[in-house]
């Protein structure tokens, strides 16, 4: 059984963004709704002070809020896949909203109006790709509910490959968000493997999962040093 | 962790980061279903990136043709990046904009200034290099000297190599790079001290890490390596201190965050430096048989030599003074009398000089403790472990485990060149360069010529001064220098008058010091721009050319070593986004043509590259490709282009005896060798040649007694006290710049729209301030205050934190672009460059950027 996870080492993480850069490009995000965002937030007074770094992106949780709220209502646009990558299909979302609120961390997420990059500007050759050549997940609409699929297109990619266990570890298979970092502060693979780097990097470095209380039981861990969240 | 995502997108949309409601464009998405997905045609080419100086490897992903992703090329991280930065990552978007220059432009008003509509229409290349070409026969036939060729980032795009080729060709000695912008004054410590310029950290084996403000977490070069090499060398258990007066990413990181006053680390290095001396961690060993440490020094502290030339020692046996030969044994302290004369040991004179820098002296002068100095002088003394060795290929090798770095952080200032002479000097006290553990040197001496004195040559041939009695060390060029030449060429005894500049890929008048001079300047000549944007140096040109973008363009690239690996690597084209048919390359050809100097410059691109076995041959027409495949050749003596089109690059890992048995221990090492410049005592010969010149010519605009100090043999507690810190005395603040991840100078990253969506702070600057310091002044986040100094005034929103000391505002460069090409939102913030104080650091020419002092107030 495959589960795929995500462990982000805080540590490590110097804020850089070339993540949240790197997932905007790769999912063709619009300047007002990023699928992924890195917090950052001073802990101290000076001069004993330190600056913390914390992306996100979504925590593709096993007991997912969005999930259950979504099912409530009977519109069935939310599921947890066979690898526990929670997608939204954008052709059922009836967008009503709930998935926003519901979520402790604040991901899911609605555009007005799909823009061009450069207001005012005709599309860039990376715009006008055709629809049809656009991957489902990248066709984003007006008021319809999106969030980060951990790339799911280019998991689906290793499936059609017969290359799961390369999930992050080719660039082509990897998340982009994780395949970007120059400090090599994320690593994406299989949970249920204990050999993955992702489960030895939970087991070793002591990582853990963020707002915990709420009992989403997220499959995106953090390590930190500076303690619990 | 207190953080909300919503309030931090709540936050993007209040800083104007989301586009207003205007051209949209139809997904054609029904309600129902989507169009089935048809994958399209994907290929990814390998090249390299060049959005700034790491050079990163990069695999470019396209869909049919187009550049669809930039992910880092895994086949370079175990030579050298592993990942990429925002901006590597979103560089289709560098060629991918509306804004790009497209066409020839010439401008048809003659008034120039930033706020002035040059009126250009569009001309044909062939107009622009008949224009073009036209006035630079006409300025060699008279003088070729009047012709300047500017280049920043350009040399990086198309390799310096061209451009000082055509200018060897045309005749002109004017060919300026941006190195004094950069980090020009730490190069020339280093040429100094041991003969060349370059270091980094033997960081897999460094145990205690000192590093006086450089950045690599966010910006400058090899930190695509530095970054990822020192975290694991942390989670190793390396400690690591970071000194400066701004919580950077680098201090964040480090154990330990020492946040000195601005200007004051050249005091702290010298009270660490006597702490190490009087508390005996002092590696006499390394100093006698590396240095000139115990080199003999007489009156006006000029070496003593005897009649061949030959540096003296007193030899403890003998109770001589005779050269450093076998059987010498070099005595590090005292004074002697030699022939009458009294004479001391040059490292007696740098202790003489350290009696008042006490722990006392650092804690009231620098704002670092007193006791911090003493724990941190003990840190690097016992780490250093003196005496230790280790076995490298069955030699023992010294063993030191601390290195000293920096970047800007000490360079940037106005005695930058004392600056980093200090951690030189440091360094050399507890025996770590070149150390298994320590700094490790790049290519040892492998110019003696910085070892003499300068000629400090008058007149100057150059129009930015290099190496004449003005800057008589300046040996990488004085680009801020060109404009305040151009505006008073007698005042510096150029003997012509500069008639034309052309500018290739830089915004160097955006991004010095006091930059209105710059702009004044500008006016002066006629001006030929080649960039991808309309620049503020741009909108100042009369005819503007269009670049082609690193991702359409070919070029041997420039690559980053490590201290354990090499590589070389072509960059190649994916696209040609808006059908440009020239860049760098191309252009300079045409010109080379057209002025019927083509041969000459072929020959000298041979010279200039070294291509000797794969030369260009005269009267053939080579494109940037087929230029690249031979040097390419050439450089990996022989291997085949093919490698180079598959995989983008070849590699080398050093072996150890490559990495720690060559450098010093080969170049210096033991009797008869030169010696590293403990003392450098030809800055002393130096301000001999200033002064018989200054006599001479009568040169009314140099103040000996400031020469005098800028070059002192060893650095003083003067260094620490730039001319703002003296002058600006009602202006309380230091006011310091800091660059940032996501931005460059050259306005190209300006509308990148992935970047500008990032955060509140990656589309606007803010003047970055105490908080405890604001809220005394009352003032609030957010709110509008005034940056003034003795240049002028400018006012930005404040931004309030912890990390940065109460006595000093912070301002990272590139924003408040001023040029009408680019939109609204990308000319947001402050402009700070233009109201830095300019105090070039006379032995190196570096452009001064973190001494300036201000006022701040509410606006």
């Amino acid at each position: 059984m495959t589960q795929f996870g995500r462990v982000i080492d805080l540590d490590r993480c110097t804020g850089c963004q070339a993540c949240a850069a790197a997932c905007s490009v790769e999912n063709s995000c619009s300047t007002e709704t990023p699928w992924q965002v890195v917090q950052k937030y001073e802990v101290g007074k000076y001069p004993n002070v330190r600056e913390n770094f914390v992306p996100m992106g979504c925590m593709h949780c096993e007991d997912a809020p969005c999930e259950k709220v979504c099912h409530e209502i009977d519109v069935h646009a939310i599921t947890t896949n066979e690898y526990g990558v929670v997608i939204f299909d954008y052709d059922k979302c009836i967008g009503c909203g709930y998935c926003e609120p519901v979520c402790p961390y604040g991901v899911p997420q609605f555009q007005n109006k799909r823009e061009t990059l450069y207001p005012d500007k005709d599309p860039t050759p990376y715009e006008a790709i055709p629809v049809e050549n656009q991957h489902p997940l990248h066709r984003k609409k007006s008021g319809i509910a999106q969030k980060c699929t951990s790339c799911w297109h280019k998991i689906e990619k290793a499936i059609a490959d017969d290359k799961i266990e390369r999930v992050g570890i080719d660039p082509e298979y990897t998340p982009s968000c994780d395949l970007v970092c120059p400090v090599d502060a994320r690593v994406f693979g299989d949970l249920d493997d204990a050999n993955s780097k992702v489960s030895k990097w939970i087991g070793e470095k002591k990582a853990g999962q963020m707002k915990k209380e709420y009992g989403t039981s997220p499959r995106v861990f953090y390590v930190s040093s500076g303690g619990d969240y | 962790m207190d953080f909300d995502r919503r309030e931090f997108l709540k936050g993007l949309t209040a800083a104007g980061v989301s586009a207003p409601l205007l051209s949209s464009f139809n997904l054609k998405a029904s309600q129902s279903h989507s169009p089935a997905w048809k994958p399209p045609l994907a290929d990814s080419i390998k090249s390299t990136c060049v959005n700034c100086v790491n050079f990163c490897g990069i695999d470019i992903q396209r869909s049919d043709g187009v550049i669809r992703a930039i992910y880092p090329d895994q086949g370079r991280r175990e030579y050298y990046n592993y990942g990429l930065c925002p901006k590597g990552a979103s560089g289709l978007f560098n060629t991918y904009n509306p804004y790009r220059l497209k066409k020839p432009l010439k401008r048809t008003n003659k008034e120039k200034g930033l706020n002035v509509d040059p009126g250009w229409v569009e001309i044909s290349w062939e107009e622009a290099f008949a224009t073009i070409s036209k006035k630079m026969d006409k300025i060699r036939q008279d003088n070729p000297s009047k012709l300047i060729w500017q280049h920043g980032h350009g040399k990086y795009l198309i390799g310096d190599k061209f451009p000082k080729a055509f200018a060897k060709a045309y005749g002109t000695p004017n060919l300026i790079h941006r190195t004094t912008t950069c980090e020009a004054a730490r190069h020339v410590a280093d040429e100094l001290t041991w003969g060349y310029h370059g270091f980094l950290p033997d960081l897999k084996n460094t145990k205690l890490f000192v590093n006086f403000g450089a950045n690599y977490f966010e910006a400058e070069q090899f930190s695509r390596w530095l970054d990822h090499a020192s975290l694991d060398a942390q989670a190793s258990g390396m400690y690591s201190v970071v000194v400066e007066p701004r919580l950077s990413v680098c201090a964040s990181k480090a154990d330990k965050w020492i946040p000195v006053r601005p200007g004051k680390d050249v005091i702290l290095l010298l009270g660490i430096a006597k702490q190490l001396i009087d508390q005996k961690f002092v590696d006499e060993a390394f100093l006698s048989e590396y240095t000139n440490a115990p080199m003999l020094v007489g009156e006006g502290g000029k070496a003593i030599k005897d009649e061949k030339g030959e540096y003296l020692v007193w030899d403890s046996v003998s109770q001589s003074a005779v050269p450093f030969t076998d059987e010498v044994k070099p005595t590090l302290r005292g004074s002697f009398n030699y022939e009458g004369r009294q004479v001391q040991t040059a490292f007696d004179i740098f202790v003489d000089s350290l009696s008042e820098i006490t722990p006392q002296y650092v804690e009231k002068t620098a704002d670092v403790s007193a006791s911090q100095v003493q724990e941190l002088a003990q840190m690097i003394g016992k780490q250093a472990m003196i005496g230790a060795t280790v076995m490298v290929n069955g030699q023992a090798k010294r063993y030191r485990p601390v290195a000293l770095h920096t970047f800007r952080g000490l360079s940037a200032k106005q005695y930058g060149v004392q600056n980093w002479r200090a951690a030189l000097i440091v360094q050399m006290l507890i025996g770590s360069i070149d150390a298994v553990g320590g700094m490790q040197l790049h290519s040892a001496y492998k110019q003696p010529k910085y070892f003499e004195a300068s000629k400090a040559e008058f007149p100057p041939k150059r129009v930015d001064l290099q190496e004449s009695v003005f800057f008589p060390h300046a040996s990488h060029n004085v680009a801020q220098q060109v404009a305040l030449t151009i505006l008073d060429p007698h005042r510096f005894g150029l003997p012509y008058v500069p008639e034309m500049q052309i500018f290739y890929a830089t915004n160097r008048p955006f991004s010095t010091s006091d930059t209105q001079p710059q702009f004044e300047s500008l006016k002066k000549t006629f001006n030929v721009c080649i960039d991808i944007v309309m620049s503020e140096t741009a909108a100042m040109s009369d005819i503007v050319l269009p670049d082609l973008t690193y991702l359409e363009s070919w070029h041997f690239s420039p690559t980053r070593y490590t201290p354990y690996a090499k590589h070389t690597a072509i960059r190649r084209p994916a696209t040609n986004a808006y059908n440009i048919p020239h860049d760098g390359y191309s252009i300079i050809w045409e010109l080379a043509r057209r002025l019927g100097i083509l041969d000459e410059y072929i020959e000298q691109i041979n010279a200039k590259w070294g291509l000797k076995k794969y030369p260009l041959e005269k009267g053939r027409e080579y494109s940037a490709k087929d230029t690249v495949e031979r040097i390419w050749q050439e450089k990996t003596k022989g291997k085949s282009f093919d490698i180079a089109m598959q995989k983008g690059f070849v590699g080398k890992h050093l072996d150890d005896s490559a990495i720690y048995l060559g450098g010093i221990e080969k170049t210096f090492k033991g009797p008869g060798k030169p010696k590293m410049k403990f003392y450098a005592d030809q800055l002393v010969d130096t301000l001999e040649v200033v002064r018989q010149q200054v006599a001479k010519h009568k040169i009314k605009t140099i103040d000996l007694d400031a020469y005098a100090l800028s070059l002192s043999p060893i650095p003083l507690k003067g260094h620490g006290f730039p001319t703002p810190h003296i002058e600006a005395k009602a202006y309380p603040f230091y006011l310091i710049t800091f660059k940032k991840m996501f931005r460059n100078q050259s306005a190209n990253t300006a509308t990148n729209p992935i970047l500008n969506a990032l955060g509140p702070d990656s589309q606007e600057n803010g003047v970055v301030m105490n908080a405890s310091m604001a809220a005394q002044k009352g003032i609030k986040e957010g709110e509008m205050v005034v940056i003034e100094t003795r240049v002028g005034k400018v006012q930005g929103k404040a931004t309030l934190i912890q990390g940065i000391r109460p006595d000093t505002l912070g301002v990272s460069y590139h924003f408040g672009q001023q040029s009408e090409g680019l939109p609204s939102y990308a000319r947001k913030g402050i402009w700070i460059n233009s109201v830095l104080e300019l105090h070039a650091d006379v032995v190196s020419g570096m452009n001064s950027f973190n001494d300036t002092k201000c006022k701040l107030y509410k606006a």
